[in-house]
């Protein structure tokens, strides 16, 4: 039996129709105008113990739905689920013990206390012994050093600083699964590094399950061997990363601010692209805001230094940038049938 | 219930931290007795007795009622209203707690914050100030158990608003318009034996009364009889057993319409 077990599972919500304006909002006061939403519409899946598995989709997807039914805390509409062989909404509080969460948009540490507070109050919440705790809080130390931050109250930390303290937080009890909800959004790259050895490693020391949603791709290149990714409600790919991989691992859009830029430059861009590098070498040109130049590259195919040293040498480009490929993008090649 | 004593410990911490904070209220708070004081005395012009009370008793229900009105406001609504618009209800229901036992430990340790930091020193300086002579008795041994059970009480009503939330999303209103019920039905506004004999029967069957009449008259007549004190308390604990329960089946009917926005 595996550790969650997801069987057609959905959920609905009912939302009142809102009117626009001052006018409409009394109107809605006595309305009973509802629409039924439908979060997450018959998904199905099994996760096994250890997993790393990366939960992805566009805003809206339904992934923080899904979790919310994973830890009990809404009630599913339809469908089965159970987590270790109980359905978490019956077993809320028995299921709690055995799970960490951690909110990227929201602490759960108390705000105006010092750190140590909150995981002492947190060491009492999930009765963690008084050994266990200090040879958790040791093992935290050294993994990433936040010794020194213990006496600062909670609000005064960083957001990188605050999230490391959530993910230790998360881990105080040593959970069985750990359900982490964009732990990575608005850090830079530096402090998102850490943070994804730091999680790497927690999964290997005691082999905790962990369910990862985020936005961004870099956190899933970097620890998850399978991707469940959502939208609209429904899963549209579930396994290896490998196959995944190429849709997002190996583009790169080079974005490219030319001097003197017309519509000409596009065409001879394009062009002059073509000629130089093989006929099928995925490179795509497009211009999506002002003054900015895509080149989408296919890594794959072409080295993007390649691409920069030809496109430098031959036009006047005054700035660079380097994107990675968006959720959104990821997900539309998905429905264009990238996979097969 | 270890751990419900944490989260207690951690609320009467916060409120330390914003000293700045209860030396206002003290201030606030000296104010408004003061005020009160000096209205009463006018009232009291010439009379002995007003409705059987004297003025010091009439003052001590007056000004106590004001200091317990403050003690026993929870704000747990307010605070149940913000987490379930910002979503933050959500980190409470993943932890193995109870959102009741939450809810009252965290309020509670507040409750002892100002209880030692703002109350206690507003009545001492009173009494030194105004020379009340506070009747002294068996009422007032049995007012900081009265107390505790009226504060219960104070958090069940505010918890069942709080609960509301989990249908209105904004509580605004409604946590308005119980304080205003709750204040005036329960004789925190003025001695009960001001209303009307009709009215004042009716409230003795009602829950609001054990809030604020049931500890302020053991505090201003603590020489009524050892019987009428017993009933009050038993009253005060029926109320409590009945309003906990109460509100535990509210929650099971609540969560179920749950709607977390966000993340």
């Amino acid at each position: 039996m595996s550790l969650i077990h997801v069987e057609h599972l959905s959920k609905h919500f009912k939302v009142l129709n809102r009117r626009e304006g001052l006018s409409g909002a009394f109107r809605d006061l006595f309305s009973g105008n509802y629409r039924t939403v439908k979060a997450v519409e018959d998904i199905s899946f099994d996760i096994e113990a250890g997993e790393i598995v990366g939960y992805i989709g566009p805003n809206g997807a339904g992934k923080s739905t899904t979790i919310k039914m994973m830890t009990g805390i809404l009630k599913p509409t339809d469908g089965t689920l159970q987590v270790n062989g109980l359905v978490p909404y019956n077993n809320r509080i028995h299921q709690a013990q055995i799970m960490g969460v951690v909110f990227g948009q929201r602490s759960q540490l108390w705000w105006d206390l010092p750190v140590i507070e909150s995981f002492k109050i947190l060491k009492e919440i999930y009765k963690v012994d008084q050994a266990t705790f200090d040879k958790h809080m040791n093992l935290f130390n050294e993994l990433v050093g936040l010794k020194s931050l213990y006496s600062q109250q909670v609000r005064t930390l960083s957001l990188g600083q605050r999230m490391l303290c959530d993910i230790t937080a998360s881990f105080l009890h040593n959970p069985q699964i750990v359900f982490l909800d964009e732990p990575t959004i608005g850090l830079d790259i530096s402090i998102k590094a850490k943070i994804r050895s730091v999680i790497k490693e927690l999964n290997q020391i005691h082999n905790t399950t962990i369910i990862l949603t985020t936005h961004d791709l870099g956190d899933v290149e970097a620890l998850c061997r399978r991707i469940i990714i959502i939208d609209k409600g429904k899963i549209l790919y579930d396994g290896d990363i490998k196959k995944v991989n190429a849709l997002f691992g190996a583009y790169r859009t080079l974005k490219l601010q030319i001097d003197n830029f017309s519509e000409s430059t596009l065409t001879d861009l394009r062009t002059d692209l073509a000629k130089h590098f093989d006929v099928d070498h995925g490179i795509v040109v497009a211009q999506t805001e002002e003054f900015w130049t895509d080149v989408t590259i296919d890594q794959a195919h072409t080295p993007l230094s390649d691409v920069l040293n030809f496109v430098m040498s031959g036009f006047p480009v005054s700035d660079v940038r380097i994107v990675e490929i968006s959720m959104e993008n990821v997900v539309q090649r998905v429905y264009d049938g990238a996979l097969g | 219930m270890r751990s419900y004593f944490a989260l207690m410990r951690g609320s009467y911490m916060i409120g330390l931290v914003y000293r700045f904070g209860f030396l206002f209220s003290i201030a606030g708070n000296i104010i408004y007795m003061s005020v009160t004081y000096f209205l009463w005395h006018s009232i009291y012009q010439g009379k002995a007795t007003i409705h059987g009370l004297t003025f010091d008793q009439t003052y001590t229900y007056v000004a106590l009622g004001s200091a317990v009105f403050i003690l026993l406001k929870t704000y747990v609504d307010w605070q149940m209203s913000f987490d379930i618009r910002e979503g933050m209800i959500a980190a409470y229901l993943i932890k193995p707690i109870d959102l009741q036992l939450y809810e009252l430990f965290t309020s509670f340790g507040s409750f002892l914050m100002s209880l030692s930091a703002i109350t206690i020193p507003t009545v001492l300086l009173l009494i030194i100030v105004f020379r009340i002579q506070i009747p002294l008795g068996l009422g007032l041994i049995l007012f900081p158990f009265s107390l505790i059970l009226a504060y219960l009480l104070g958090f069940c009503f505010d918890y069942f608003t709080g609960l509301l939330g989990f249908y209105t999303e904004s509580i605004w209103g409604l946590s308005i318009t119980k304080d205003i019920i709750v204040m005036v039905l329960s004789g925190a506004l003025i001695p009960l034996q001001f209303f009307p004999t009709v009215i004042q029967k009716i409230l003795l069957w009602l829950p609001f009364q054990a809030i604020y009449y049931t500890p302020l008259t053991m505090a201003a007549q603590p020489m009524l009889s050892w019987e009428t004190f017993l009933s009050m308390l038993a009253v005060q604990i029926f109320w409590v057993i009945t309003l906990f329960t109460l509100t535990r089946l509210f929650y099971n009917q609540a969560v179920k319409v749950l709607r977390i926005s966000g993340g």
